[in-house]
């Protein structure tokens, strides 16, 4: 099939409805896919250009809860679709045309617009998250969908077996059919001739339309999680339904590195993917111009880093820093550092997150901590001391959530 | 005895399903649309089967199907409409079966016979 008429007839559907509790309290005001992440990003912003990237430009974001962020987001970095050559984003919060409620699973939002589906009428269907960090080519997955004939795609990833427990994973055959699929199992199956490893689910799916729209609905008149992990794909299955594998690749990916995908469910994963933006040689390269990541970005002066008042010099050591920022007589150190942020003399920051608008006092200490949008840290505090009062992430991680009052940090 | 709601805006054709679906014994009640059905299941009726027709003035059959499947989606459901289109439209697929109307009332008997077994059997 044409390229052309491969993308066209592809309508992306980004599942952008996560609540994201286990990321709390950066989805407090928030949803996950809205997120800022990377110093200038949201997560969302890393699904949204994979498919300008690979040129699917008819795509609709359905949100759920807390979409303001999103919303503002979208409209201010995203409106950049042309209608007039079928290109559109459209961003749908939830219609409840077939009852009063939620989304209860990943299936049942795709049935909640089946209305949509039916008003767009696309041949193959996308399914993707607003909650992961990576880079694809989902040309390159719709080819396989085409070129097998099959109903449904699966991206999948190559992990090692002990790190396979918590997805779904499949086994396929050399065609690389799937021909068993389970949901977090304690011995998933292992990839025919590749000992040790195995084929984790990315959540990334590509449907013919009538077989997602019958399998959906089908799905709705039943008592399950309304799941396409769960329960969709399994049931097609066991009904002899055509699935097939795709093998993620990323993008030019680093010599010797695998493949870059996170899932952002935890502080601890979101903290680790901020802090992979700063390796050297980074697992996921923001730089290459081949593949841009884009983003709404407001217009501010360029980052300055000077002496402060007391005569040291501001310095910057292996961190990312957006612009708009002031270091002054300051330090930041393996970090990331968003827009606006201003570093004050004698301050240090270390190992840490900090969003747009936040300040450092004077003298202050911040240390392996994510501090949220407009925090602002009074002189002379060490964050490490009052982690009690803040939520502290497995791996020791703190969060300091937006409009905490700076009194806070001062015993009052 | 299975107990079927018959929603159907022409007072004629309801009569006649009455007639014909007693005749068969089943127990038949009645909604004159859409908006009545909906009202009655969320009073508590849980018919053993539907019939819905589609072109309905107050609240068309496609609402009306989502609006009892959000309240109770096990009920069986047979679409009964006099056009075959709406058969592609994807809002009608979460029903269990599609039958054009017609003055013989055989193809529609034999489905709601079906979809009652089929669902007795699960």
């Amino acid at each position: 099939m044409q390229t052309l008429a491969l993308l066209k007839g592809t309508l992306a559907v980004v599942l952008a409805g996560g609540e994201g509790q286990r990321l709390y309290p950066l989805t407090r005001d928030r949803a996950k896919p809205a997120v800022p992440f990377g110093g200038i990003y949201r997560i969302i912003d890393f699904t949204l250009s994979n498919c300008l990237n690979s040129g699917v430009r008819r795509m609709v974001v359905l949100s759920q809860y807390k979409s303001l962020s999103l919303n503002r987001h979208l409209s201010l970095g995203w409106n950049i679709f042309n209608p007039e050559l079928g290109e559109f984003m459209e961003v749908i919060p939830p219609q409840q045309r077939t009852g009063a409620r939620w989304y209860a699973g990943t299936a049942d939002a795709i049935f909640q617009n089946i209305y949509t589906l039916e008003k767009i009428r696309p041949e193959r269907v996308l399914v993707l998250s607003g909650d992961h960090i990576y880079r694809m080519d989902y040309l390159q997955m719709l080819s396989t969908h085409v070129e097998k004939d099959a109903d449904l795609t699966i991206s999948f990833l190559e992990v090692p077996k002990a790190e396979a427990g918590r997805f779904g994973v499949a086994l396929v055959d050399n065609d690389d059919k799937v021909v068993a699929f389970v949901e977090k199992s304690d011995n998933p199956p292992e990839i025919p001739g590749r000992p040790g490893w195995c084929l984790a689910s990315m959540g990334i799916y590509a449907f013919d339309t009538e077989i997602l729209v019958r399998r959906v609905a089908e799905d709705s008149r039943k008592a399950t999680a309304h799941d396409f992990g769960k329960n969709v794909i399994p049931d097609m299955l066991e009904r002899g339904d055509r699935v097939f594998c795709h093998r993620f690749r990323g993008i030019q990916e680093p010599e010797g590195k695998a493949p870059y995908w996170r899932d952002i469910g935890l502080i601890d994963a979101y903290y680790d993917a901020n802090m992979d933006l700063v390796d050297v040689v980074p697992a996921l390269d923001l730089y290459n111009r081949d593949w841009p990541i884009r983003t709404y970005h407001e217009q501010v002066p360029p980052t300055k880093v000077v002496r402060g008042s007391n005569g040291k010099d501001g310095e910057v050591v292996s961190s990312l820093v957006a612009d708009g920022c002031i270091i002054s007589g300051g330090r930041v150190e393996h970090s990331v550092v968003s827009p606006l942020v201003t570093l004050m003399d004698g301050s240090v920051v270390k190992d840490s997150i900090l969003m747009d608008r936040v300040t450092v006092g004077k003298g202050a200490r911040v240390s392996k901590t994510i501090l949220d949008k407009g925090v602002s840290i009074p002189d002379g505090v060490d964050v490490s001391e009052h982690k009690g009062r803040f939520t502290v992430s497995e791996s020791g991680v703190v969060v300091i959530p937006k409009g905490t009052p700076p009194e806070v940090f001062l015993g009052r | 005895m299975a107990r079927i709601l018959v929603v159907e805006d022409e007072d004629n054709q309801r009569l006649l399903y009455r007639r014909e679906l007693e005749d068969e014994g089943y127990e038949v009640v009645e909604a004159s649309g859409g908006r009545q059905a909906v009202s009655l299941i969320e009073k508590g009726l849980r018919p053993d089967l539907v019939i819905l027709d589609i072109s309905m003035p107050d609240m068309d059959g496609i609402e009306t199907l989502g609006k009892i499947l959000s309240r109770d989606n096990s009920i069986p459901v047979i679409l009964n409409t006099a056009y075959s289109t709406y058969k592609d439209n994807f809002m009608t697929w979460s029903a269990d079966a599609y039958v054009v109307k017609s003055s013989d009332l055989t193809e529609l008997k034999q489905k709601i016979d079906e979809v009652l077994k089929e669902r007795s059997g699960k």
